[in-house]
């Protein structure tokens, strides 16, 4: 088991190797991509400028704390993109029949499709997710940092990451049964990072409820940046909790590694 | 011991249909109508180390979801196996080691990179050692020839130069068995022949074991010595090649298409079907339609090149191609001679 | 020839009724993304009961219109005609006895029907169910939004064909799309209404085609632009329709003749 895991990752590695090198052939492209990118992304965040030019503040949020909550959801976010982008293709590795090709390798399935892709592209969201953070701290002049609070900022970027990067597994589960509806996954990913580029309090206490404690994609986000300002947290939780996230992150990316392989398993019974 | 051995393998597959309409298709969610397809029925094989063996049916057939179970990838709703000596359903990673695998229509190269960088990749996949490998690479780089293309990226390579690329992804972590599908598809004559010597060389001299499904009765005649015939997830036939060759296989046809002037002059019968005279033992003709005709004639009786001299010397020929017999022919045959397992002696 | 048109477009409808699964997931996402920006909207009218003479419901009203016609004027991830110029069959299309935009055309607005009927209207009363802003109920309104619709949707087919005829020049033109795509988006009002958008930034977009594709459309079904702005507002949807129409149809030929000339 532990073998299987060191030696995996090992495999993994080279993949990640391979897949830069060939990608980085093509200087020019992947520049264009990258610029291409960043041009999008940073479009959809001057919606958000737009608003609060009308309107000075949200539910108590301003607009540098607003930016704050942002500019770590796209740097997670884009971190799982771009990591994730094998999985994000996973409904063409079933359609195409490349899955069997993968369970006829010695290496776990899990690992090969992971490996499959990896995105230098999606640097463009990242690079917009630190310039929304240069922006946050321009406009949050008062803000008062420690090193408890750098560390959070790290943990949550780390868990964010994870946690997206389990939704996109789960989206990938679903492709076992039908390939057909995996838009509904969107609503998970691509929903859920519009959310929760948002203030968490602002929606309704069973969608609070919902990305705190079922889908608990707001420890990457939502509870890192409260933190950050020293903002409480809904349902009386402590603003400690961020500590918690790496383990919760853990434990969600665990649960959808069991419905993962729930999922490989119908795979081999039914062979589509 | 043996390299696969396998007792009543059979595979049943459910299938749901969808109701029409929307309402029966929001039915069909909650109450789904299903219904049982079997793809492989109590199918048994038993293969030595070092055979070459041939899995032929039509499509359909069982042909691709027997191999899916005897590599572990698909899991049999019966029956038992045993591969290289493991249990293909919990040993399918360690399986894998043990195991080549080349799909004809489905590359496992990276198809930006070039070959020689697919091949490192999958050294890594397999764990082969470093001095392993290389000595595996340069026995496969002459054999195959890869050096010609080995730096190309894969997207440019030639269909059979793609295959040969293949063949040595397949074989660098020494496989004791090899599973070929359609190696040969698509391929010219000239690469069919190469890849085929490569496969007979590999057999011999690394006593690799090699089952192969096909749709190409001339890639069985070259390799195999035995033959599986598989229809309706049925094994049909178990037993040596040349067995049915002989009995269904032997008969080849050659088409030619005839100066239409000098068959006006050709003899006719009372209906009007042309009539070719003092045709060689052996050799009848099969079909006209003027101004082609059909000839079937049996490999032993003459050698193709005569039949075509010998048809060059009375007639003018505008074009000669000769057709091979199709597997779904010597199926056909099979079940309109009876000839059953029973009879072709399975022990 | 009207009466093939009209057959291509009922065929295009139909052939969507095959993807009815995939409709409503994406139903539900459009619905998902609806209830964001509906709690979004909320929070921030906390702050201030009007912006640009948008109240609340107003602005709710505008954001699932949006929603509901985006997928019907804006089809996203569209690149039929790019798949048929990458896979050589358009040259067979070129080559029908019958105008090669006016083909595309119909087939579009056979689509745009289908997801005004299956993913339009459904968002909408979605969003109705869940916030109950209700809907504007006067006919003129009404009768001005569907000319305003028609004249929307034909702006938007003439749009994605230009970004597919792309293709042409460059076989992968997913990126120049994308791009294409969330530009669009953007001045159409699917990020912020565009009443939102300070006041310099208005001027330019009054003036721009994306306008005339959604917005335009959900202003008057508002009742946002008084009767006497109105037919200048159609009007300058035509002159857009009109424009775009020539344009694509212009670099049709150019690709066509190329084509022909370079032998594909």
């Amino acid at each position: 088991m532990i073998e299987n895991i060191t030696g995996d990752l090992r495999v993994y590695m080279h993949f990640l190797g391979m897949l830069i090198r060939s990608q980085a052939q093509y200087k020019v492209n992947v520049a264009v991509d990258i610029g291409a990118s960043f041009a999008i992304t940073s479009l959809e965040f001057v919606a958000v400028l737009i608003y609060f030019g009308k309107i000075p503040s949200m539910l108590g949020w301003n607009i540098g704390e607003v930016a704050m909550l942002y500019a770590v959801m796209s740097i997670s976010f884009g971190l799982a993109e771009m990591f994730g982008a094998g999985i994000d293709a996973f409904s063409d590795t079933i359609r195409l029949g490349e899955f069997d090709r993968i369970l006829l390798r010695p290496v776990g399935p899990f690992t090969q499709v992971v490996g499959s892709d990896f995105r230098l592209r999606r640097l463009g969201r990242i690079t917009q997710g630190c310039m929304t953070f240069v922006i946050a701290l321009h406009l949050l002049p008062g803000m008062h940092w420690t090193a408890a609070k750098v560390v959070a900022l790290a943990i949550g970027i780390g868990s964010g990451s994870i946690l997206f990067l389990s939704v996109l597994i789960l989206g990938a589960t679903l492709c076992f049964w039908t390939v057909e509806t995996t838009e509904l996954i969107n609503i998970l990913t691509y929903g859920g990072r519009d959310m929760l580029s948002y203030p968490l309090t602002i929606y309704h206490q069973v969608m609070q409820r919902f990305f705190l404690f079922v889908v608990p994609l707001a420890f990457g986000s939502f509870v890192p940046t409260c933190y950050l300002l020293g903002k409480p947290l809904p349902f009386g939780l402590p603003g400690e909790m961020v500590f918690a996230a790496p383990v919760i992150a853990l434990v969600f990316a665990l649960c959808t590694r069991v419905i993962w392989q729930f999922g490989v398993r119908h795979y081999q019974s039914t062979g589509s | 011991m043996k390299m696969i051995q396998a007792d009543g393998l059979s595979k049943t597959f459910r299938v749901a249909r969808r109701r029409p309409g929307v309402l029966g298709g929001l039915r069909s969610v909650f109450d789904p109508e299903v219904r049982k397809v079997m793809a492989v029925r109590d199918l048994s094989l038993s293969v030595e180390r070092g055979e070459i063996i041939g899995l032929v049916g039509p499509n359909g057939a069982g042909k691709s979801t027997t191999i899916k179970m005897l590599t572990g990838i698909l899991v049999p709703s019966d029956g038992e196996m045993s591969v290289a000596g493991l249990n293909p359903l919990h040993q399918r990673r360690e399986l894998a080691k043990h195991i080549g695998v080349v799909f004809g229509q489905r590359s496992q190269l990276w198809w930006d990179l070039p070959l020689i960088d697919s091949l490192r990749l999958l050294r890594h996949l397999y764990g082969v050692p470093q001095a392993r490998f290389n000595a595996n690479l340069a026995q496969l780089r002459s054999m195959l020839a890869l050096d010609e293309f080995i730096d190309t990226p894969v997207r440019q390579l030639s269909l059979g130069q793609r295959m040969r690329g293949d063949l040595a992804a397949a074989l660098l972590h020494d496989p004791e068995l090899l599973y070929l599908d359609e190696p040969t598809i698509g391929l010219d004559v000239v690469a069919k022949a190469r890849i085929r010597e490569f496969l007979l060389k590999i057999n011999a001299e690394r006593g690799v074991t090699v089952l192969l499904t096909t749709h190409d009765m001339d890639d069985v005649e070259a390799l195999c010595r035995r033959m599986l015939i598989i229809d309706h997830g049925r094994k049909l036939y178990d037993g040596s090649v040349s067995d049915i060759r002989e009995r269904f296989g032997g008969e080849r046809t050659l088409a030619a298409v005839l100066d239409p002037a000098q068959l006006a002059t050709m003899p006719h019968d009372a209906d009007g079907q042309l009539i070719v005279e003092d045709l060689p033992a052996g050799v009848h003709l099969s079909r006209s339609e003027e101004p082609r005709i059909w000839l079937g004639f049996s490999r032993d009786a003459i050698p193709a090149h005569e039949l075509v001299a010998w048809l060059g010397a009375r007639y003018s020929l505008r074009d000669v191609t000769f057709q091979e017999p199709e597997i779904e022919d010597v199926i056909r045959r099979i079940y309109e001679e009876g000839l059953l397992l029973q009879e072709a002696g399975i022990p | 020839m009207l009466r093939f048109y009209l057959e291509v477009a009922r065929t295009a409808f139909r052939r969507q009724l095959i993807y009815r699964w995939a409709n409503l997931a994406g139903l539900l996402t459009n619905i998902f993304f609806g209830v964001i920006f509906s709690y979004v909207i909320i929070a921030l009218f906390h702050a201030r009961p009007t912006v640009a003479g948008y109240d609340v419901r107003d602005t709710l009203r505008y954001t699932w219109l949006v929603q509901a016609m985006v997928m019907v004027v804006l089809t996203f991830g569209w690149y039929d005609l790019m798949l048929t110029i990458r896979s050589g069959a358009v040259i067979s299309d070129l080559s029908k006895p019958c105008d090669f935009y006016w083909y595309w055309f119909s087939r579009e607005f056979g689509r745009n029907i289908y997801y005004l009927f299956y993913r339009g209207i459904p968002t909408y009363l979605a969003g109705m169910l869940l916030f109950g802003f209700g809907i504007p109920v006067d006919w003129r309104f009404w009768l001005a939004f569907l000319v305003s619709l028609i004249l929307g949707a034909s702006i938007g087919i003439a749009y994605r064909v230009l970004y597919n005829a792309v293709a042409f020049w460059f076989l992968e033109a997913r990126a120049f799309g994308s791009l294409f795509v969330v530009v669009a988006l953007f001045f159409t009002g699917s990020y912020v209404p565009i009443p939102f958008f300070p006041q310099w930034l208005l001027a330019i977009i009054q003036w721009l085609p994306f306008n005339g594709l959604i917005n335009v459309p959900a202003e008057i079904l508002l009742g946002k632009i008084s009767e006497n702005a109105l037919l200048f507002e159609l009007g300058r949807q035509m002159l857009w329709v009109i424009i775009m129409t020539l344009v694509v149809r212009v670099i049709i030929a150019v690709a066509a003749h190329r084509l022909v000339v370079q032998g594909g």
